[in-house]
């Protein structure tokens, strides 16, 4: 394994590490949604840095990251949905206030 | 429709509009009466001109019950149809001041109607059935004034003597079917040997009982507490009679042994009755007493063997005595009372009134030309005409001289004494019932050659002794008449006198030697009833006790069970809703925890392998 993949793993592993703590520790909604871009920006991170060392000749690794990156791109396009929707009808997007689905 | 029917269907459905529409009773009642009366009086006609009727009803299998018009019956039929329709025009008057006349009216037409039925009837089911239903309806007859003092018990105790000598009827119609195989009467009159000696005596038992003989004529005279149209009613052609009807159609069956004990039990009553009402202090009780006595003349009849002469003699019987009651009646109503002292010269004040009851009263005496006077010297002739003559005629010329005695005992106190006059409600439809019926009493003497042809029997001819029996009869008949208008009860019953006004109460009476003794059976009986019903609870407390023990093994076992197993899911499952809070960063907690050790595990297994 050469150093670069170390490097480009730590950096994919830091930027996970960095994601769940905020999506877990923020309670605004927005804040949730920027720590879930930031795991799976550390997801991509991971797999680009797979392909461009180990197996650069394979385009599969490519897939996966423009995959992640629709999904991304959804997740974006509803989770502003659904702040949206919430701030209007509640003037608020603090999810700690949130529990109306509470079984 | 069938002209017997008409006979008992008129009253009866007149009976059912009167309880239903609850006005115009006596309207009403008349003419069901009315109807009834000329359905019995096509039936005699036919019977007449030599047609019987006869109408088949389905009943048990192979027992229909059968109505039968044979002259015998449609004879009875028109007499129970006459004196009631009579009786009936009399109750108008009588029962004008009475709140109650849709109950009078309607029991006294359901009454007229069982009659109906029992003198009808060709089987002895149909029979038994009428024999109820008049007990039933005489009950409530009896006991129609029931909220007055002492009426009650009177209707009760009618009830329960006629009632138990009933049985002797049921025991009798078991032999009688059994040994003949049919429910037909007409069938069962062929009837001999042990079985018609065993149904006989067990006959007269019930006709003891119905028709107020010794031992058992207490009942009758505790049953005028009734209205006297009632009384006229039960007296004269329905109730009391039927006792006698009931032996006069059964005469043809009986053997020997039974005909003596009935002329000797008639005979007996005839006398005990006869001076129970020479010296009786109420009126209509003397007139019931009176009735007793004149039943046990019947019976001495059909005893002597000659149920014809009781049958002319309940004939002549059934208007004069319900005349003499419409006549006491009116008395009643015009002193308030039926005590002798208190009726005083009470047919002073109405002469007219006492003139028919005179010759009621006359008639039943026996004086000629009047119908009592061929009846009874029928039952004299017949009495002395049979093989028992030395018991019977002494006993029938006793009771001829004591009916002679009270009637002109009665006439005597009803004629002197003060004039009260008092306007009675009424009078006008009283006098009609009384005068048609002493007119009847009066001139039915003259039919009697009529009957005898119509039944095909003839009064034995030939006497015994050398005197025709009209001397013995009418002599008998004179000597009491004047006796009891010369002398008065003290005197010519002397030391008697209270023994005889208590009703003859032989070791302690009927009380003591009936009732102590049945009181006595009875608390013993209640005492074992006690001791079974105390096992009986002891089984159900067992039974609820052996429950009560299933029910806690289920409740506390198969129930606890079950229930703790729902409890413990509930338990569990709202232990996992609290799981889910709703909120979003709890649930990714969760989430990356559990993750966390789905991986952990995973690293474990492939460093482990």
């Amino acid at each position: 394994m050469s150093i670069e993949l170390l490097l480009a793993l730590i950096t994919g592993a830091a930027l996970f590490g960095v994601g769940i703590y905020g999506a877990l520790s923020q309670t605004n909604l927005v804040m949730i949604m920027m720590g879930i871009e930031l795991i799976l920006a550390g997801a991509m991170v991971n797999l680009v840095a797979f392909w461009r060392y180990l197996h650069p000749d394979n385009p599969a690794g490519q897939m996966f990251v423009l995959i992640i990156m629709t999904v991304m791109a959804i997740e974006m396009a509803v989770g502003f949905g659904v702040a949206i929707a919430r701030f209007r009808a509640k003037g608020s997007v603090e999810m700690e206030e949130a529990a109306e689905l509470k079984g | 429709m069938n002209l017997i029917a008409a006979a008992i269907l008129a009253p009866l459905s007149m009976m059912v509009l009167i309880l239903l529409l609850r006005r115009f009773p006596a309207v009403l009642a008349l003419l069901g009466a009315t109807v009834g009366m000329f359905a019995s009086l096509y039936l005699l006609a036919d019977a007449f001109n030599g047609q019987g009727n006869q109408l088949i009803l389905p009943g048990l299998p192979d027992m229909p019950l059968r109505l039968i018009s044979t002259p015998l019956t449609a004879l009875l039929s028109t007499l129970v149809a006459v004196v009631s329709n009579l009786v009936l025009v009399y109750a108008v008057g009588y029962m004008k001041k009475d709140s109650e006349k849709v109950r009078f009216f309607a029991t006294m037409l359901l009454f007229v109607s069982a009659m109906q039925t029992l003198v009808l009837a060709g089987d002895w089911i149909l029979l038994l059935a009428a024999w109820e239903l008049i007990g039933l309806s005489s009950y409530l007859l009896i006991g129609f004034w029931y909220r007055r003092p002492g009426v009650t018990s009177a209707a009760t105790r009618a009830f329960l003597v006629t009632r138990s000598a009933d049985l002797g009827l049921y025991i009798a119609v078991f032999i009688l079917i059994a040994s003949a195989g049919s429910s037909d009467i007409a069938t069962t009159l062929n009837t001999g040997g042990n079985a018609a000696i065993a149904a006989g005596f067990f006959l007269l038992v019930a006709a003891m009982g119905k028709s107020a003989q010794t031992p058992l004529h207490d009942w009758l005279q505790r049953a005028m507490a009734g209205p006297t149209p009632v009384s006229a009613l039960l007296h004269s052609a329905t109730l009391v009679a039927a006792g006698a009807i009931l032996l006069i159609r059964v005469a043809p069956m009986l053997p020997p042994e039974v005909l003596l004990v009935i002329g000797l039990v008639g005979g007996v009553t005839t006398v005990v009755a006869g001076l129970i009402a020479l010296g009786e202090r109420d009126l209509k009780r003397l007139t019931a007493a009176s009735t007793s006595s004149q039943y046990g003349l019947m019976l001495v009849a059909v005893g002597a063997g000659v149920p014809l002469a009781a049958l002319l003699h309940l004939i002549a019987h059934a208007t004069i005595k319900s005349g003499l009651f419409l006549g006491a009646g009116i008395f009643q109503h015009s002193r308030n009372s039926t005590v002798l002292v208190n009726l005083q010269g009470a047919g002073r004040d109405r002469p007219r009134v006492f003139f028919g009851y005179a010759l009621a009263a006359l008639a039943l005496a026996g004086i000629p030309p009047m119908s009592g006077y061929f009846s009874k010297e029928a039952i004299i002739a017949a009495s002395l005409a049979s093989p028992n003559a030395l018991l019977l005629a002494p006993l029938a010329l006793a009771g001829t001289l004591l009916t002679g005695a009270y009637m002109a005992r009665a006439l005597r106190i009803l004629w002197h004494g003060d004039r009260k006059s008092h306007k009675i409600v009424g009078l006008y439809w009283m006098g009609a019932g009384l005068a048609g019926l002493v007119t009847l009493a009066v001139i039915l003497g003259v039919t009697f050659p009529d009957i005898e042809t119509l039944l095909n029997t003839r009064l034995p001819e030939n006497t015994p002794t050398r005197f025709p029996p009209e001397i013995f009869g009418l002599g008998a008949a004179v000597g009491g008449l004047i006796l009891g208008w010369f002398f008065t009860a003290r005197r010519l019953l002397g030391p008697l006198l209270p023994w005889v006004q208590q009703g003859f109460t032989i070791a302690g009476g009927f009380d003591n030697l009936m009732v102590r003794p049945a009181f006595a059976i009875a608390r013993s009986c209640e005492r074992l009833e006690r001791i079974l019903y105390a096992g009986v609870f002891a089984v159900g407390r067992f039974g609820l006790d052996i429950g009560r023990a299933v029910r806690h093994n289920d409740e506390q076992g198969i129930d606890g069970l079950i229930f703790s197993l729902v409890r413990n899911t509930v338990e569990l499952g709202s232990r996992a809703r609290s799981l889910q809070s709703g909120l979003i960063h709890r649930e990714m907690a969760i989430t990356v925890v559990g993750t966390a050790l789905i991986l952990a595990a995973l690293l474990l297994a492939l460093l482990v392998y």
